[in-house]
């Protein structure tokens, strides 16, 4: 893990202004902590000046001390007041930026995700979605410790360490010698300590995976195992693996809590060496009290940032592994950050309503990293059916994504208006979708009404919207409320909805061109009798309807009808 | 106060299943002694440092001060090593405590499976299971043990104090105790009200995020996207203008502590510098009375705050982390309200109740047997029946109507039944049914034997579910078909798994891999949906059940090889075998019996 990722700093630029804010705070907390130190030091050896080291009682009145001390033990009350406010300050500057900083890659990361998405760069299932959604949900919250107690710790590592050196050094060189070959002896002993027990670590640490992948495994095949009649024998089971789990953690525990152990002991090692040494030279009279105990108060101080540092390794380390897949899906959309799509944007719209047809020649579709069509050709045409089968994994959703833009392609694939051979219109994927209207495989719907969902980003239009519901039989209430995901409609429902969106898209924006990829799945047979008809009817209106099918009934009904064939498929033929 | 009374009952489940997670004190008990031991040292070396060197510069003999100097290199190394060790007691006692809890949380869950485990909420029970169960870990590691360890290690030093200054003790008490219900409170109240304030924008933007990425093509396809990013930054920037408004509140614990170690620093010499005393010159009889200060003792007290103030700072930090403990702990309680007993679970116990008047008016033609009045004919009149139902209708535990319209059947050893219907009518339900998971309601035999009265174990070991996605291990090939044997996975024999996979169509494939040996992957990774359908159906051949319920076995596959897939699997159940086979879409009439068509009641 680098300590500091410089992507945090070029994709959220409230880091940016928190690290300097952070480096004047901690310039200000150390400047407090040394003028703390320094009074307390002097009032004490003060104090125990005015009694007299060596047992001479000078005066008795012991108001008369106080009231020697009063400026300094005023100017000490003072500091105490500024340290409470700046460690009010730097974690209230912490969680502001984390607040912003998790926005800023918020926005940004959703906004790269679906630009990448429309212009074809990513296939809308190259990624792990529920991955992705945790990621930018919850799992982006993991910056707040990173930001509250990782970065400012950090910085303070950087600026603190040198200044109390050269306080030390100042003061008393012998402390700061000490300190100086202290320091660097923690990173050196954590890194020994991490190398020499890296690879029985990892082995513990698969060992540790595997085990609680065991346990996740019982666990989501509980009813499987219960249908065996075997789930009761899983306790006794699990006791076992939990047994075998906590044996396997703490044998990497004894090794990672090393670290903190070399930590810990490096810091109270060094007061205790710098104790006795300046205690050594305090006898001999080379030295005062109040830089003794000055020295004393400071050395702790100069160790601390870093024993926070290694304290909150772990918070900081979820606090990156969060980010690196936020930077991820950012790296991503930048290196595919192409020439805008399409030279001049032809005012796709003034399309709408004009019969088109689908000329698809020599067609090469990729997805990921493999070829999954080669060599396509197809027409369909305005005003017919047009129902394309084929074994399935054969790449018919495919063909239906590539000519959305979803997958990149070679070849043509060109809308021509229909009877005019001469003019097509070479459009690039997002302006070919204008003039579509499709319905995949997964339904897609959200949260929302049902009449949201059916009508998407059009005007509402209630009747229009009952009427497609009623071609694709669906009936359901327009107000009837989804939620995430469209739950609340059963599996069937939820695929009818989808189609009467593209039937509705259709209609309201007379697209020329309709794509139904497997309407019939989830349709019985009278269902599918009445989609027929009401697909028919719209290629009486001129559309071209273009319908993936394994159903035999769909197949009759075809005005055309397209076998894709392994022949399309793979390695050139 | 309803709303009170209605948050006591799981506050209080969540409490005592706290009590029962806890690790035993025996075994907390080293963990402890070891955090007590480690803060006693952190403070006894700053106020031995701090001693040293104020004697030092009365500059007595050096000999006189080498008991001194031991203590000092003595306490520093003591504070890692028994920090070291605290660390792994404690863990080591939580870890032991986790799998007593995992064992809880299993039993919880067990009766729940597989009615109440449905898709919809399975993934938050899961969630449950696992996650909250390994949040409970933070309640001897970050509550109990900082809680403990330093709140003793305080009052010791206290008790030191209140020998050199009583008043000074007390002082230091008083500020202690301010500082810390201050900061308590504060945190308290600031985190919990702004993650009451934000959970709920929270879980809003994550669902949109979720409608967001998970359908980003339809979105694209709709020209919805750019509307959907709006309600995305819109509710971004509500979450972010109320985290803003408690992030003010971060700092305060902070704050709260800083002023308070000044303030116990400056009280120290206040309250012990009028009371100052010249110095015992260091010698055998050094000892101060009770009340008396000299300087060494005041820079100790005045340095003593430090390090005491350093370790109460993990009380507050100890309560906030009881606080999602008990978060955790509740939410595992809501599993289910009882702890299942321990030892063989107890299902819901199975009623077969006599048919209720009620029913016996619902008229059958709901019910379309599309052959024959019942069942296929075709059975000589001697043969005991494999299933015979008359009117079962089942119904899910929550409601009170059956689902669907009464349903009758009889079929013979080796016959097959189709039902069919739309989705949604309770074709699960049925199946759940007939297998023991649901209460099931009218005449149900199996082999001419009334089965009201059979535990649900042994109705599933004549009658066995295949799931519409059974899980797969992530284990062998072998390991997946063994937990099927009705003698135990350790019973089964090679030569019976080679028939099963055979007879599903497997045998082969798994020699072109490592043969019983085959890993499958984690969900079933490693191999197709439809090797997965048949490993299924393979262990419903090797429980040795007389019938064998399908539901939609081919709900994920394309109809051509549904098609395929059906007549391999109808085929391999032998010729004893009955099959209920639930699916929507058509199955070749050679392959079955009879047909039922369910309609919604």
């Amino acid at each position: 893990m680098k300590p500091l990722d410089p992507r945090l700093l070029r994709y959220a630029a409230a880091s940016r202004s928190f690290l300097i804010l952070a480096a004047l705070l901690g310039l200000g907390q150390v400047t407090l902590v040394i003028l703390f130190s320094w009074l307390l030091a002097s009032i004490l050896a003060r104090a125990a000046a005015w009694v007299g080291i060596l047992g001479e009682v000078p005066g008795t009145g012991s108001g008369a001390l106080l009231a020697e001390l009063a400026p300094a033990l005023l100017g000490l009350g003072g500091v105490v007041l500024g340290r409470a406010a700046l460690a009010w300050a730097v974690e209230f500057a912490a969680a502001r930026a984390a607040v912003k900083a998790k926005s800023q890659l918020r926005r940004r990361a959703t906004r790269a995700l679906a630009d990448s998405v429309a212009a074809g760069e990513a296939s809308p299932r190259s990624r792990d979605s529920a991955h992705v959604v945790t990621v930018l949900g919850s799992g982006l919250d993991a910056l707040d410790s990173y930001f509250s107690r990782y970065l400012p710790q950090l910085v303070l590592t950087i600026l603190a360490i040198p200044l109390h050196l050269g306080v030390l050094a100042s003061q008393d060189l012998t402390t700061a010698v000490i300190v100086a070959l202290t320091l660097p002896l923690i990173p050196v002993f954590m890194a020994l300590i991490g190398l020499s027990t890296q690879a029985a670590q990892q082995q513990q640490w698969r060992r540790l995976d595997r085990l609680s992948r065991t346990y996740l495994d019982i666990v989501e095949g509980l009813s499987t195992l219960k249908v065996f009649n075997r789930a009761h024998r899983q306790r006794g089971n699990l006791r076992e693996i939990s047994d075998q789990h906590r044996r396997s953690t703490m044998k990497v525990l004894r090794i990672s809590f090393l670290s903190g152990f070399v930590l810990e002991l490096a810091a109270s090692l060094s007061v205790a060496l710098v104790a006795v040494s300046v205690g050594i030279r305090l006898i001999d009279g080379q030295m005062d009290l109040a830089v003794g105990l000055f020295v004393l108060l400071i050395v702790p101080e100069a160790y601390a940032p870093l024993r926070q540092v290694g304290a909150n390794y772990h918070a900081a380390a979820e606090g990156v592994a969060a980010a690196e897949d936020v930077f991820e899906i950012l790296d991503d959309a930048a290196a595919h950050q192409g020439p805008p799509a399409g030279e001049s944007p032809t005012p796709v719209a003034a399309l709408r309503g004009v019969p088109m047809d689908l000329v698809i020649s020599g067609l090469q579709v990729r997805r990921g990293e493999t070829d999954v069509l080669q060599g396509v050709d197809l027409r369909a045409r305005a005003g017919e059916l047009t129902v394309i089968t084929g074994p399935s994994g054969i790449g018919k959703t495919s063909l239906f994504e590539a000519i959305m833009g979803f997958l990149p392609s070679r070849g043509e694939i060109l809308l021509q208006p229909h009877g005019s051979l001469g003019a097509t219109s070479r459009l690039a994927g997002p302006q070919r979708r204008e003039l579509i209207a499709w319905s995949g495989q997964r339904h897609g719907l959200r949260s929302g009404t049902v009449e949201e969902n059916i009508a998407m980003d059009q005007p509402r239009n209630p009747d229009l919207t009952r009427e497609v519901l009623d071609d694709i039989g669906l009936h359901v209430q327009l107000d009837h409320r989804l939620g995430v995901r469209g739950a609340g409609l059963s599996g069937g429902q939820a695929h009818r909805a989808a189609i009467a969106r593209a039937l509705f898209r259709v209609r309201s924006l007379d697209c020329p061109i309709l794509l139904l990829d497997e309407p019939s799945a989830a349709l019985d047979a009278r269902t599918e009798e009445q989609l027929i008809h009401t697909l028919r009817g719209e290629a009486a209106a001129g559309r071209t309807v273009l319908v993936i099918s394994h159903h035999q009934t769909m197949r009759e009904a075809a005005d055309h009808l397209v076998e894709l064939s392994p022949a399309y498929v793979g390695a050139p033929r | 106060m309803t709303a009170g009374t209605a948050e006591q009952n799981p506050q209080r489940q969540a409490r005592s299943l706290l009590a029962a997670s806890r690790p035993s004190w025996r075994a907390m008990a080293p963990g402890l002694i070891f955090g007590i031991l480690s803060g006693l040292s952190a403070v006894l070396l700053l106020g031995s440092s701090a001693y040293l060197i104020t004697r030092a510069a009365e500059q007595p003999p050096i000999l006189y001060l080498g008991l001194l100097v031991v203590a000092v290199r003595t306490f520093a190394l003591s504070r890692g090593f028994f920090r070291y060790l605290e660390r792994l007691s404690t863990h080591d006692a939580a870890f032991r405590a986790l799998g007593e809890v995992r064992g809880d949380a299993f039993s919880r869950l067990e009766p729940l499976a597989p009615v109440k485990l449905g898709p919809r909420r399975r993934g938050d029970l899961l969630t449950r299971v696992i996650r909250d169960v390994d949040g409970l870990v933070d309640l001897p590691t970050r509550v109990i043990q900082p809680l403990t360890s330093s709140l003793t290690v305080v009052g010791l030093t206290l008790l030191a104090v209140l020998w050199f200054s009583p008043l000074f003790a007390l002082a230091l008490a008083g500020l202690l105790l301010l500082t810390l219900v201050l900061g308590t409170l504060v945190t308290e109240t600031l985190t919990v009200g702004a993650e009451r304030r934000t959970a709920q924008l929270r879980g809003d933007l994550a669902d949109e995020v979720v409608d967001l990425v998970s359908e980003l093509d339809v979105l694209i396809a709709y020209d919805a996207v750019d509307a959907q990013l709006q309600k995305v930054a819109e509710l971004d920037a509500r979450l972010r203008r109320e985290a803003l408004i408690g992030a003010r509140g971060a700092g305060l614990l902070a704050a709260v502590f800083s002023a308070g170690t000044g303030a116990a620093v400056l009280a120290a010499l206040l309250i012990t510098g009028p009371t100052l005393q010249a110095a015992v010159p260091l010698g055998p009889d050094v000892a101060l009375g009770f009340g008396e200060v000299d300087p060494a003792v005041l820079v100790t007290l005045a340095l003593i705050p430090l390090a005491v103030f350093e370790l109460a700072a993990a009380v507050p930090l100890a309560w906030s982390a009881r606080r999602r403990v008990l978060t955790h702990a509740r939410r595992i309680a809501e599993i289910a309200p009882e702890p299942a007993p321990p030892g063989p679970a107890q299902d819901q116990p199975l009623t077969l109740q006599p048919q209720l008047p009620a029913d016996e008016q619902r008229p059958h033609a709901q019910m379309a047997p599309t052959s024959g009045s019942e069942v296929l004919a075709d059975f000589s009149a001697d043969a005991v029946p494999t299933l015979e139902l008359r009117d079962v209708t089942v119904r899910w535990p929550e409601s009170d109507a059956p689902v669907g319209a009464p349903l009758s059947a009889r079929l013979l050893p080796g016959e097959n039944l189709l039902i069919t219907g739309p989705s949604g009518v309770g074709k699960t339900a049925l199946a759940l049914g007939l297998t023991g998971f649901l209460a099931l309601e009218g005449r149900y035999r199996v082999a001419g034997e009334d089965v009201t009265g059979w535990s649900p174990e042994q109705l599933r070991r004549e009658v066995c579910l295949i799931e519409q996605q059974a899980h797969i291990f992530d284990s062998s090939l072998r390991a997946n078909l063994a937990l099927a044997h009705p003698g135990g996975p350790e019973a089964a024999q090679d030569a019976e798994l080679e028939q099963v996979l055979r007879a599903v169509g497997l045998w082969d494939w798994a020699q072109t891999r490592h043969g019983l040996q085959t890993p499958v992957g984690m969900f079933g990774d490693l191999i197709s949906g439809g090797q997965a359908q048949r490993i299924a159906v393979a262990r419903g051949l090797l429980s040795g059940a007389r019938i064998l319920i399908l539901d939609e076995p081919t709900a994920h596959v394309d109809p051509e090889t549904a098609a395929q897939m059906l007549e391999e699997l109808l085929g391999a159940t032998g010729p004893r075998r009955s099959v209920v086979l639930f699916s929507h879409t058509p199955v070749p009439d050679r392959l079955i019996n009879a047909s039922l068509q369910l309609h919604r009641a």
